[in-house]
């Protein structure tokens, strides 16, 4: 392995001290991914930062707004009961991401933070309509999770600014929401993934929120699939015109996971099923 | 840069002087000759190096060596009895023949051991999901599953 420093700030404050004293210091969460990038000499930074000693990063609290740490683990979303009731969609996702090793160290906030376009934690979070906290020492913002991501391995953080906090407003009755992944095993990185909310009415959709990934450079929003949904009365119709629309306007490559042409396919058969499930789901 | 930790190895307390770019398993094989702890991938994909801290299955791959300071940390050779008996889940596997070449076993053992100990009574999806990353290239998984079933099964009426 190659040499850095290795701080355990205690504060926030003694995070961006260190940060600011330490050019080319980087901040760490749980470190699945970071490591594996030092590893493999494609990053080299002189120290890291971990974040994972200062208090309340990784709580979770579900009042009003439910907060959810940044440094909250995969495994800690799994675990909390009010995550599961409220917010299946993202336990769900959480279930989904790597192996229960992996689970039990990485954390929310380093999955947004990798900035990867195969993020599971990110597809719920965007249908769910989600804010990331951002800080740094002098300054605070709230922003959508729709503009948190930039491109692969970008995110909109600047380089002394630290993910904080996730917030989710409460979900209405009506809303559903499915996640599904497409990979060769279940701990693979996803070859695609989608996320469908529907705020259901009967059979009317009030809002339709629908999410892919690996299908872009950036977690994507598929805002005209949404589109077709919303205010209708939803029939099987709709469903393969989703399907259709998901699969044309994702923008996909081929690696070593799949090709391009295979995303896009499954793409569209996700989204049709994740809507099928979500509508069974609001008509039980 | 280098710094004295200690923390709890199978039941003791142990202080040593660590590398701020060390990782656990380092700590475990190198400094403290407990080789049990297997290195296979160094990324986190294959399970070889999987010890438990804190009651969860972790890579220690992956695990910067000072954030293990004040935590508890349980290895393969932490599981035999006072009489260096094999445990009940180490027994389990000898006797469904759930080892070949045995690499991947304190992994694949101590991925069952976290399970078994936060879920007195595992499905066969819920052994499949805990033993998702821990990979083994020679037996296939039928034994192995088969024998986390026995000893959860085993376990639960000692309990």
């Amino acid at each position: 392995m190659k040499q850095f420093e290795y701080y355990k700030p205690l504060s926030l404050g003694e995070a961006w001290e260190l940060k600011k004293k330490i050019p080319g210091s980087l901040f760490i969460a749980g470190g699945t991914d970071m490591l594996v990038g030092i590893k493999n000499n494609e990053i080299h930074p002189p120290a890291l930062l971990s974040l994972r000693s200062i208090p309340g990063l990784n709580s979770i609290e579900t009042n009003e707004v439910t907060r959810i740490g940044a440094l909250a683990t995969i495994s800690d979303i799994i675990r909390n009961p009010e995550l599961k009731e409220d917010f299946p969609v993202l336990v769900e996702a959480a279930k989904n991401l790597g192996s229960m090793q992996i689970r039990n160290v990485a954390t929310i906030g380093g999955n947004l933070c990798n900035g990867s376009p195969c993020a599971d934690m990110a597809l719920p979070l965007l249908v769910m309509e989600a804010k990331v906290r951002l800080q740094t020492a002098n300054d605070k913002r709230e922003l959508p999770i729709d503009e948190f991501f930039k491109g692969p391995g970008k995110s909109c953080l600047a380089s002394h600014e630290i993910l904080t906090d996730i917030l989710l407003d409460p979900p209405s009755k009506n809303t559903k929401a499915v996640f599904m992944k497409k990979g060769r095993v279940k701990m693979d990185l996803a070859v695609a993934s989608v996320a469908v909310r529907l705020d259901m009415e009967g059979s009317k959709c009030l809002k339709a929120r629908i999410a892919a990934g690996s299908v872009a450079p950036v977690p994507l929003r598929l805002s005209k699939v949404e589109a077709v949904l919303e205010g209708e009365a939803l029939t099987q119709k709709h469903a393969s015109e989703a399907q259709r629309l998901a699969k044309d306007n994702v923008i996909p490559i081929t690696d070593i996971r799949s090709t391009e042409e295979y995303r896009r396919q499954i793409t569209g058969v996700l989204v049709k099923r994740a809507i099928e499930r979500a509508l069974e789901w609001s008509q039980a | 840069m280098k710094t004295e930790i200690s923390f709890i190895l199978n039941g003791s307390e142990v202080q040593v002087s660590v590398h701020s770019h060390h990782r656990l398993i380092d700590v475990l094989r190198k400094q403290l000759g407990q080789t049990g702890t297997k290195e296979g991938c160094g990324e986190g994909e294959c399970g070889a190096c999987t010890v438990i801290i804190d009651g969860r299955a972790v890579n220690s791959c992956l695990y910067p060596a000072f954030e293990v300071e004040g935590k508890s940390v349980t290895t393969i050779e932490g599981l035999q009895g006072p009489k260096n008996e094999l445990s009940v889940i180490q027994q389990s596997f000898v006797e469904q023949g759930a080892i070949q070449c045995g690499f991947c076993t304190p992994g694949m053992i101590l991925s069952a051991k976290a399970l078994i100990d936060s879920n007195s009574d595992p499905s066969e999806e819920d052994i499949r999901d805990a033993l998702l990353g821990n990979l083994c290239r020679c037996t296939g998984y039928v034994q192995i599953v088969e024998a986390v079933k026995k000893a959860a099964a085993q376990l639960k009426r000692k309990k």
